[in-house]
């Protein structure tokens, strides 16, 4: 038991760093991911044909993927065709662009709840369809959709230690969590702490999540 | 854009057998997304059980049990597990397999990541199993006990039945997260797709003189996963369009509780 706690003391601040990568990691995916789900979930409940099926291209690739080959991809495929990207770009972009698709579909079937009634009402007060989106259907959607959005999120907070696992390995708590094993061998008490702060993580995200539910949702 | 279809980059996929030693490790990848699933639904459904068990000493320990394993990264579960698993456990595990299954199977280092597939994913089906047992009408439990038919009874010919055809859409979106992250055991060094995409790319042995390129390597790694995904998920609909149609009534389905929630609405309206 005293053994647990001596690890954490020694290397506390490896521990700290490492969650902290991964939080940013996360919440800079989200907004990337929120970004173009919204843009994908656009063209996919748009009225043109050929747009809905751009949108259903990129979700049925991007969720069919693996996230660990559309990191190597980025990482080591595309400086090779002369596309420089960073660690950071790589980790954030991926984990955005694969969980977009996700949300994307959250966000689509959110749009299909809110009901044609209200589209047609919006649009035959003369509201133009983009305005109907912004201001009648995409309020109430999100709304519907909190309950998928906090297991995106969950599943994103577990995604990103793929971003660390793999060749990009940003220094984030699962790398930090490899390394503190290499040096002291202790891989109980080390793997103890990591999977202590991926909980903390998403129990919070969790907790957060069932508030905002409960606030705000609209159950159908 | 040139150097993607430049024809010269794409040489390697019918050089030697290159594509054939690609397709054979993501054989690898299907077995072992096999295995972890049948495993999985075994041990789910005992978690469910015990999750909705009326003795709170049963069903508090599952539920705690399946909460920490389902918040958890599974490649920190594997690489736990990989690191953690007494050699012995590993021997008998390469002493345990039976001799048709596929060599890279066979490896002692597979028990780590079978054990982690199937701890994570038996926890995140044994939530879809629940709450499809729970969204029946208790008037179902009820009418059966009724009937006189014994605990046992009820689960086995009333409550199950209906319960699980209600999670199969969840399962088998489940069942393609699964098969993607059999990509995961790459990190404890199995031999499946990633692996061998990885020898492709870096031992000139295989190809001769040029060395195949990433980028297109990885490209053709993940249309495999994208065929075999879609594959799946248009099975899942066809079969509940079918069944649908067979019993004239729409069937209710469970769904929010997969890892990475997959709404398919068009069948939902």
């Amino acid at each position: 038991m005293s053994e647990l706690w001596e690890v954490l003391s020694e290397h506390l601040p490896e521990f700290s760093s490492g969650l902290w990568v991964t939080f940013r990691l996360v919440a800079i995916s989200f907004v990337i991911a929120m970004a173009v789900g919204i843009l994908i979930a656009a063209l996919r409940v748009a009225p043109v044909r050929w747009l809905n099926r751009i949108g259903g291209i990129y979700v049925e690739t991007f969720r069919n993927v693996p996230l660990l080959v559309l990191l190597i991809i980025a990482f080591s495929g595309l400086p090779r065709a002369g596309v420089p990207v960073s660690q950071w770009v790589a980790g954030t972009a991926c984990l955005g662009l694969y969980t977009a698709a996700y949300i994307a579909e959250a966000l689509r079937s959110g749009v299909f709840a809110v009901g044609r009634g209200q589209i047609e009402a919006a649009l035959s007060l003369g509201l133009s369809y983009p305005r109907t989106m912004r201001r009648i259907i995409l309020p109430q959607a999100f709304r519907t959709v909190i309950p998928a959005l906090g297991s995106l999120v969950i599943a994103m907070i577990k995604n990103s230690a793929i971003v660390g696992g793999s060749l990009v390995a940003l220094p984030d708590l699962l790398k930090q969590t490899r390394e503190v094993q290499a040096d002291t061998f202790q891989t109980n008490e080390v793997f103890f702490w990591a999977a202590v702060g991926y909980l903390i993580l998403t129990l919070t995200a969790t907790l957060a999540f069932r508030y905002l539910e409960h606030r705000y949702a609209i159950r159908r | 854009m040139d150097y993607l279809i430049d024809s010269s980059n794409w040489e390697w996929l019918w050089t030697g057998n290159n594509f054939r030693f690609i397709l054979e490790g993501f054989l690898v990848n299907l077995e072992i997304a096999l295995i972890g699933i049948v495993f999985s639904l075994i041990l789910g459904l005992l978690l469910a059980l015990m999750r909705i068990s009326k003795r709170r000493w049963i069903s508090f320990p599952a539920g705690v049990w399946v909460d920490v394993w389902r918040n958890l990264p599974l490649i920190l579960i594997i690489l736990y597990l990989a690191l953690a698993v007494p050699t012995s456990w590993r021997q008998a595990y390469a002493d345990a397999v039976p001799g048709f299954f596929p060599e890279a199977l066979q490896d002692e280092l597979v028990l780590g990541a079978l054990l982690g597939l199937v701890l994570y994913n038996s926890a995140v089906l044994c939530e879809i199993m629940r709450s499809g047992i729970l969204s029946l009408d208790r008037g179902q439990r009820e009418a059966a006990a009724s009937l006189g038919l014994t605990y046992v009874q009820q689960m086995r010919f009333v409550i199950l039945p209906q319960g699980l055809r209600r999670m199969v859409p969840a399962t088998v979106s489940q069942l393609i997260t699964l098969n993607k992250d059999t990509t995961l055991v790459s990190i404890i060094a199995i031999q499946e797709v990633i692996g061998r995409a990885g020898n492709v790319t870096s031992s000139a042995g295989f190809f001769g003189d040029v060395p195949a390129p990433v980028l297109q390597v990885y490209i053709v790694v993940g249309l495999l996963f994208v065929f075999v995904n879609l594959a799946l998920s248009r099975l899942s609909r066809r079969l509940e369009i079918r069944e649908r149609a067979r019993t004239g009534t729409k069937i209710e389905r469970v769904s929010g509780l997969e890892d990475q929630v997959a709404a398919e609405s068009d069948l939902a309206r």
